[in-house]
């Protein structure tokens, strides 16, 4: 590449992958040998060199951490959804205790249907537990998942 | 990561995050109530992060992203308002809120599409490299280069019309 051809196709991007520090080795020698020879180059190096400090200091947002600090402890932030499951579950736990309890105490059931009846639903609550138990090994392993919960 | 180390964190990205959703919302109350809502998510599931994956900041800030669309989302159910993010004019509320001597930048930013006021937010707001832009934009790395100095030039056009 001679030296009026690089100064007629101009570096571009590479100047802002310089800025940034995202270019090669050689793409930066490259584009520092181009500089030196284009005054439009290096001038507009110099100029994005100033903007991006500009947006650096800028301030964008001015809301402070003892703002955020609060927002983080806000009782929405912190309890809102496991309150509710416990309540749900609590009671789950309550109503099925008592349906249990006069299942088995109950007089009118044979023994052998009872056992029949808690062998169905040992069966189920076993392949309920698997199910879940693989979810939550899946959840953890996927790691992209999650992102944007 | 252990819930009191990552509030820790989060609170330094706070301010950044604010001024991504304040760019893509064009309101800074939106943007606040944005953060907020991101803060409530992540804290409530600490263990989605995982630090194998990349930082806390460039994942957060993907969160804040995505939470910000939603927002547009549910703003305007019935059109295509995702799609036409890249394009949105921001609200006029932006340009009376920030402090006075960044109202210039603020001004000649609000010229530009949401896509290139985020991009730049990312990058020289809150350093994000650009492996880390592409992540939170979902947009492929080769893009980041140019898309990013194109908003640049943008910028610095409209800087030097009201200088
Ligand atoms: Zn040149």
């Amino acid at each position: 590449m001679t030296k009026q051809r690089q100064v007629d196709q101009h570096i571009g991007e590479l100047l802002s992958g310089l800025l940034d520090g995202e270019l090669t080795q050689q793409q930066r020698q490259m584009v520092k040998l181009h500089c030196e020879g284009c005054a439009e180059c290096s001038e507009n190096l110099e100029s994005l060199r100033v903007l991006r400090k500009r947006i650096g200091d800028a301030a964008l947002s001015e809301v402070g951490e003892d703002k955020w600090r609060e927002h983080m402890n806000d009782k929405r932030v912190e309890t809102p959804r496991s309150i509710g499951w416990i309540l749900f579950i609590g009671g789950l736990l309550v109503v099925a205790g008592i349906a249990v309890s006069a299942f088995l105490f109950s007089d009118e059931i044979h023994i052998g249907m009872k056992f029949l009846i808690i062998a169905i639903y040992g069966g189920l609550a076993t392949l309920l537990y698997s199910v879940l138990r693989q979810r939550l090994i899946e959840r953890k392993t996927d790691k992209y998942k999650d992102v944007e919960i | 990561m252990k819930k009191n180390d990552m509030k820790q964190q989060l609170l330094q990205l706070g301010n950044g995050a604010h001024a991504l959703a304040t760019q893509i919302l064009g309101n800074t109350d939106d943007a606040a109530d944005a953060v907020h809502d991101a803060f409530a998510r992540v804290l409530s599931k600490p263990d989605a992060y995982d630090a194998r994956t990349g930082g806390l900041k460039p994942w957060f800030l993907r969160v804040v992203r995505n939470g910000c669309i939603d927002q547009i989302r549910r703003r305007r159910p019935a059109d295509n308002a995702v799609d036409e993010l890249q394009d949105q004019a921001p609200g006029p509320d932006v340009v009376v809120e920030v402090a006075q001597r960044d109202r210039a930048l603020q001004n000649a930013l609000a010229k530009l599409s949401a896509g290139q006021r985020e991009i730049i937010v990312l990058r020289d707001y809150m350093d994000l490299s650009y492996a880390e832009i592409a992540d939170v934009q979902e947009i492929a790395q080769g893009t980041v280069m140019s898309r990013l100095h194109r908003a640049r030039m943008a910028l610095k056009e409209e800087l030097t019309r009201h200088d």
